[in-house]
């Protein structure tokens, strides 16, 4: 049998000139589109109603964060980094921490509670991007009740973190050193049964994906990368663990002290769009039930929760990696000495995942390109309102963003609360 | 022949001719480095993919030191049965600053394809056999000599120029 060649989607020509034979019909979707909410062209060309070949054009959203970086100090980078992604925000930060701990020479005085508070809010942040995602998965299958209840009920994970934290989506808890801010006592006594009501919530989410024919339907045996493709094409995370690729960082290379957790390894061998959200569901089970480990550890650990860094980092270089929601993120940093990197590689885990997305789509009805184009999860965000909570009366109010700023501004200038 | 290069053959089940590898360093525990040179390269990868089964690339680094450029290949060796990966950087060194240029490894990497193509379009690295050598992801107006992430570019004169192709484009429509 002649093993059958591949080549990377992303060599496309602007006028679409490179269509395949055979293709009688081409579409070019974006870079603006309703349906995607971040800006990629799709050029996907068709015979009748299959698809020949599907291909992508990037580079759209292009912000020079690396280039910017270099011009920035490391503590000021600190800050930065969790802007590379709207959603998976804490993992960024606790992979370019840890690059900084190991360069500074300070990895071993690290607190055991520290890293306890930085899995806490990695965990957390990976289930409330599952949630997000199985919800518009399932919009985009046209079934829209499930949208609305996991969205309604992934806010319970929204409010873990925005107490936890100050923030919905954008905890910034890390420093190089150690966290920010503790999790005390109370919090955790608060967190608890939000935690377990959220565990059955999702158990019932699984049962619909799984029992429910009208979504079933739409995602068994739609889409499949074999063993054999996925190994060709190098997909990472989650798109890799549902064709059987059993590789997670956390457990494959273990950081922090996910390896002193009781947890499971999620994989399918079937890799199709059910298998992908098979994962992705039982993902969202096992990190549940790694927050309440966490918890209960955190009620006895101890220690100092930031250690002193010099802001003169000396020269070195290391390659770290971090499972974030979305598979496998890569960091890779250089320092020179001064208290700016000399060189900061981000590689964000939705770039690697492209070429097996679009190898899927090879043979499979047009109707079918929204559930599978979804499938590796391109993120968006959407943080436009900010609720300010007074600490000792409970008060809470909810503000648009222009009214905050004006708010911001009088505060200082008079001098005066917010509320 | 040093411990960390016997190390690493344990590890991945095979043995390096004389003279291949140029250096092997041990980062921590289950973390090498890897050196070579550009002449050098194409067949240790040969070797690191087809003996040793490494299918898995993470990304393509590349990094403008004083006198040279190096391009580091983020390799993973996966062992299923332990689920178990041994992340690999392997560096090519040596790559002359004038007219830089480097083998591909499209032959081995699906994804070097594109990680490859990003390189080419921030540092100017031309990767040899490389089937569609072409810009990835700065835009179509964007001046062919400037190659923003070198040194020699600051971050006010990128703002200069991109504020001048957005003015561009405007005046034209």
């Amino acid at each position: 049998m002649v093993e059958e060649t591949f080549r990377s989607r992303f060599r496309t020509e602007v006028d679409g000139s490179d269509a395949p034979p055979g293709a009688d019909y081409h579409m070019f979707i974006g870079p603006q589109h309703p349906w995607c909410e971040e800006p990629a062209h799709f050029i996907i060309h068709l015979k009748g109603e299959r698809v020949v070949e599907a291909d992508i054009r990037i580079g759209f959203n292009f912000r020079g964060m690396e280039k910017a970086m270099e011009a920035r100090t490391w503590r000021q980078n600190t800050m930065l980094i969790p802007r590379a992604c709207g959603i998976c925000s804490a993992v960024h930060q606790n992979i370019y921490v840890r690059v900084v701990e190991r360069l500074a020479g300070i990895e071993d005085q690290i607190s055991e509670r520290a890293r306890l508070i930085r899995m806490f809010s990695c965990e957390a942040e990976r289930i409330h991007s599952h949630m997000l995602w199985y919800g518009i998965l399932a919009h985009d299958a046209g079934f829209d009740t499930m949208l609305h209840i996991s969205w309604r009920d992934r806010e319970i994970i929204m409010d873990i973190v925005e107490d936890i934290s100050g923030n919905r989506v954008n905890p910034a808890l890390m420093l190089p050193g150690g966290v920010k801010r503790d999790l005390p006592k109370e919090k955790i006594d608060r967190t608890r049964p939000k935690l377990n009501d959220l565990i059955k919530k999702v158990e019932y989410h699984k049962k619909v994906f799984v029992e429910e024919a009208s979504i079933r339907n739409r995602l068994e045996d739609v889409g499949v990368l074999t063993k054999n493709d996925a190994k060709k094409t190098t997909p990472n995370g989650p798109t890799g663990r549902a064709s059987g690729l059993p590789f997670d960082i956390r457990k494959s290379y273990p950081y922090e002290l996910y390896d002193q957790l009781d947890w499971n390894l999620v994989y399918y061998t079937e890799g199709d769009i059910l298998a992908t959200t098979l994962v992705r569901l039982d993902e969202t089970l096992e990190s549940l039930q790694m927050c309440n480990q966490i918890l209960d550890k955190l009620e006895t650990a101890d220690g100092e929760l930031l250690a002193r860094v010099r802001p003169r980092i000396p020269a070195g270089e290391y390659f770290a990696r971090a499972e974030a929601p979305r598979g496998e993120d890569v960091h890779y940093g250089i320092a020179n000495g001064t208290d700016k990197p000399e060189r900061y590689k981000i590689r964000a885990p939705s770039l690697g995942n492209i070429d097996a997305t679009l190898k899927r789509m090879d043979g499979e009805y047009i109707a079918d390109m929204p559930v599978i184009l979804r499938s590796y999860d391109p993120c968006f965000s959407c943080t436009n309102r900010i609720m300010i909570v007074n600490d000792t009366t409970g008060e809470k109010m909810i503000i648009g963003q222009d009214e905050f700023a004006h708010k911001a501004i009088k505060a200082k200038k008079y001098n005066r609360p917010f509320f | 022949m040093s411990n960390e290069l016997k190390e690493l053959e344990d590890i991945l089940k095979i043995t390096f001719s004389k003279d291949q590898v140029k250096e092997v360093r041990k980062v921590e525990e289950g973390h090498f480095d890897v050196l070579t040179t550009p002449d050098k390269a194409y067949d240790l990868m040969k070797i690191l993919t087809e003996e040793a089964g490494i299918y898995h690339l993470s990304t393509v680094t590349a990094v403008e030191r004083e006198k040279e450029f190096n391009v580091f290949y983020h390799i993973q060796h996966r062992i299923e049965e332990e689920f178990r990966e041994v992340p690999i950087n392997f560096i090519v060194t040596g790559i002359s600053k004038d007219k830089p240029k480097t083998p591909s490894f499209v032959d081995f990497f699906v994804a070097a394809d594109y990680y490859e193509r990003e390189c080419y379009d921030f540092f100017g690295i031309y990767f040899e056999n490389h089937p569609f050598m072409q810009r990835l992801i700065l835009p179509e107006k964007w001046p062919d000599d400037v190659r923003p992430m070198l040194k020699e570019y600051g971050w006010e004169e990128l703002k200069e120029i991109t504020l001048g192709i957005a003015k561009q484009i405007s005046e034209n429509d």
